[in-house]
């Protein structure tokens, strides 16, 4: 049972939107030992309930019991495990790097090249925003490394399934 | 009508037939008492010496009873106190409500005097937790409470209510719950169909039976399944009872103290057919090495149950009950006279046997098998933890399910005694007697007082080694028999106290005492305690040292080579 290899999967948890279903969840990962890579929780169309995304690394068997063990709460509605190839998948990116007169030309380039937004500039430092999948944001942090990164703040993904929604 | 909270409590505790209370006052809880003096004739509240006492004895009543257990205590420490109690019954799926007072409303997050974010604590605890804010929402929340405490695997529930919530008044319409709660589910017939071909199919069945047998009231569909597939049967701690113990099908228990006989039946069998079982660590042992050799069949009604401890190869989402129903109505007669024969033979070879360590000593068999001989199936036993615990469950042929009582999962010392009197008030025609160590015992005495109070009558049986003798028993084999705090030497007079606290007190020194003293201590009709001494070094066995297979249980323990 434990030959299998350690992937992540990423779950779509809907539950009722009441007080404590975070901690709830959060609460069942951290007992049972199962690791959160990210999550990422909001109201949705329906006030009533919350969507949370969570990115959770193990084996076939750990994301069937992860899905087994949510769908036991309470305030659970619906636990879906989105694959990959049938999802869209997306993080936020906001990146605060060092900014001189030699590296400016280079950060407002590599900018452009990754569709990343400058959302402030001052004569120290500069804030780009990206919004794109782990690689494009990974790409983005490597190549600013060398003009030295003062803070980074992502969230996890979110993902949304693209079934009935196939590109024509 | 319109109502106070506390009434509506009230209200919605008698719409569900919870007529028995099990608490402690206190601040936050003044209005529900208050309340609970206007229903006096129609809510019997027990009062217990501590919070833990009134959460163990509502789930003692859930076990002998099958109903769900209601507990009762105030904010705070009240309030903590619970948290064993609600801790054993999640374990062990116990239907409970749990019922907590908390500070106001405006005071709530202030760390007021007696406040406690209860809700939080039991969060890893309950099946699902509450906290009341408004009032409006206070019978819902308990008729749900309630709903969900029984609903498919069973578990205690925690309803937190802040003092004002209970105060405060709101329109209230009774209305009876509807029960029962969905038609249990039953896997799929392609499944059901593979599942009957396999044990058609099999050359040597086995099953081994959980604590879902008994939560689904099994029994009788488990024995019918047994017979049709001519099939020798286990019970883990949690379903003592559920095969009737007499029968020449029960090898007894499986697992760290299971028998030769069943560990045996496991390493040839051909099929396991497990029903209603976690496949706990303490019966599986060494998962690696659990069932190599044959198929495994699972029938649980949580899947999450499925793959977590033990692969199996077709698994049954289901009641256990409806599940056992559907297969029996699809299963032939089948008759196995090799394996059967084999089995026998295992049985003749390996009984369980226990010597006295001296001339006349007392041994737990003796004075179980005593017990039994007196009493026979009128009785109800629940246990406290440690040696005393498994030698009840090997000794003590149980015939029915809910009786044997006892904290199979938590392993909670303290457990046993409010268990019984929970017990005893849930099934007055039957005695329940509180099997106990002098460390256990120890734990939890105070409850006498409340046996005596009520004039419950359990019979307090303390199998008195004057050692914490599961622990002493692994000092002997793995510590070089360095007896770190387990050689208890207390100088508590056990009469006396038993005596101080207006309960009649029996001892038993040597084997020629335990058929009188038994007799005595059954005829007398209020509770009692009989301080039973043995020998400080019995030992439970067979039993499977930590890391090795199920298969290979020891049957001994060689005093003089572990002690040098």
């Amino acid at each position: 049972m434990s030959d299998t290899k350690a992937t992540e999967y990423i779950l779509s948890v809907r539950a009722k939107n009441t007080p404590g279903v975070l901690l709830r969840i959060s609460g069942l990962f951290s007992r049972r030992c199962y690791n959160i890579m990210s999550i990422v929780a909001a109201q949705t169309e329906d006030e009533q309930y919350s969507e949370m995304i969570i990115v959770v690394r193990g084996d076939d068997r750990i994301v069937r019991q992860v899905d087994k063990q949510l769908s036991k709460l309470e305030e659970i509605e619906q636990v879906t495990v989105l694959e990959r190839d049938s999802a869209v998948v997306r993080e936020h990116l906001l990146l605060r790097v060092c900014r001189t007169p030699e590296n400016s030309e280079f950060l407002v380039t590599l900018a452009n090249a990754l569709h990343a937004s400058i959302l402030q500039v001052s004569p120290t430092a500069m804030i780009l925003e990206l919004v794109g999948d782990a690689t494009a944001l990974n790409s983005l942090i490597e190549l600013c490394k060398p003009c030295q990164i003062e803070q980074i703040l992502r969230t996890g993904a979110m993902a949304m399934s693209t079934q009935g929604v196939e590109a024509c | 009508m319109l109502l106070t909270g506390a009434q509506i409590i009230m209200e919605c505790l008698l719409e569900q037939d919870a007529t028995t209370v099990f608490g402690y006052p206190g601040g936050a809880v003044l209005n529900i008492y208050d309340a609970l003096y206007e229903y006096r004739d129609k809510i019997n509240h027990i009062e217990t010496s501590h919070e833990q006492g009134a959460a163990h004895a509502a789930d003692g009543y859930a076990r002998a009873s099958g109903k769900t257990g209601v507990c009762l205590a105030t904010s705070g420490p009240g309030a903590t106190n619970l948290v064993t109690g609600i801790a054993t019954a999640y374990m062990d799926s116990v239907p409970m409500v749990a019922i907590t007072g908390n500070v106001n409303l405006g005071l709530l997050g202030l760390d007021s005097f007696q406040e406690v974010d209860i809700t939080g604590i039991t969060m890893p605890i309950t099946k699902h937790n509450f906290i009341v804010k408004d009032v409006g929402d206070l019978a819902f929340t308990l008729r749900e409470a309630f709903r969900i405490a029984q609903s498919g695997r069973k578990g205690p529930v925690l309803v937190d209510i802040p003092k004002d919530v209970t105060a405060h008044k709101c329109e209230f319409t009774s209305q009876k719950p509807d029960h029962p709660v969905g038609a249990p589910a039953l896997p799929d017939e392609s499944r059901l169909l593979q599942a009957v071909e396999l044990l058609r199919e099999c050359r040597r069945p086995f099953v081994y039976a959980g604590g879902g047998v008994i939560a689904s009231e099994a029994a009788g569909a488990l024995r019918e399944l047994c017979e049709k597939l001519d099939a020798p049967v286990s019970c883990s701690l949690m379903c003592q009872g559920g095969f009737d113990q007499t029968d020449e099908r029960y090898l007894g228990m499986l697992g760290m103290h299971g028998t030769v006989p069943s560990a045996l039946a496991l390493k040839e069998c051909d099929v396991l057919v497990a029903v209603g079982t976690r496949f706990s660590d303490r019966v599986i042992c060494n998962a690696d090495l659990f069932a190599r050799g044959c198929r495994v069949v699972h029938i649980d009604i949580d899947s999450a149950e499925f793959n977590k401890n033990i692969y199996a190869d077709l698994r049954l989402k289901g009641d256990a009950r409806t599940v056992l129903e559907a297969l029996n109505s699809r299963l032939e007669p089948a008759s196995r006279p090799e394996w059967t024969a084999q089995i026998k033979a295992w049985q003749r070879e390996y009984p369980l046997s226990q010597a006295a360590g001296c001339k006349d000593g007392v041994t737990p068999q003796y004075l179980l098998e005593t017990l039994y001989r007196l009493a026979g199936d009128q009785l109800i036993l629940s246990t406290e933890v440690g040696q005393h615990q498994m030698w009840t469950a090997q000794f003590y042929p149980f015939q029915k399910p809910r009786r044997m009582i006892t904290s199979g999962g938590l392993g909670t010392m303290g457990f046993g005694l409010g268990a019984a009197l929970g017990a005893q008030v849930a099934q007055p025609g039957l005695r329940v007697v509180n099997v106990a160590g002098d460390g256990s015992f120890h734990m939890n005495c105070a409850e006498l007082s409340t046996a005596a109070k009520y004039n419950i009558p359990v019979i307090e049986l303390i199998v008195n080694n004057n050692v914490l003798g599961m622990v002493r028993q692994w000092q002997k084999l793995f510590y070089n028999g360095r007896f770190s705090q387990t050689t208890l030497n207390k100088a508590t007079n056990y009469e006396l106290l038993a005596e101080a606290f207006g309960v009649k007190a029996f001892t038993i020194r040597t084997c020629r005492d335990v058929e009188p003293v038994l007799r005595q201590a059954l005829d007398y009709r209020g509770p009692s305690l009989i301080n039973c001494l043995i020998d400080s070094d019995m030992n439970v066995l067979p039993m499977v040292p930590a890391g090795a297979a199920a298969e290979e249980p020891i049957l001994e323990i060689d005093e003089k080579e572990q002690q040098q």
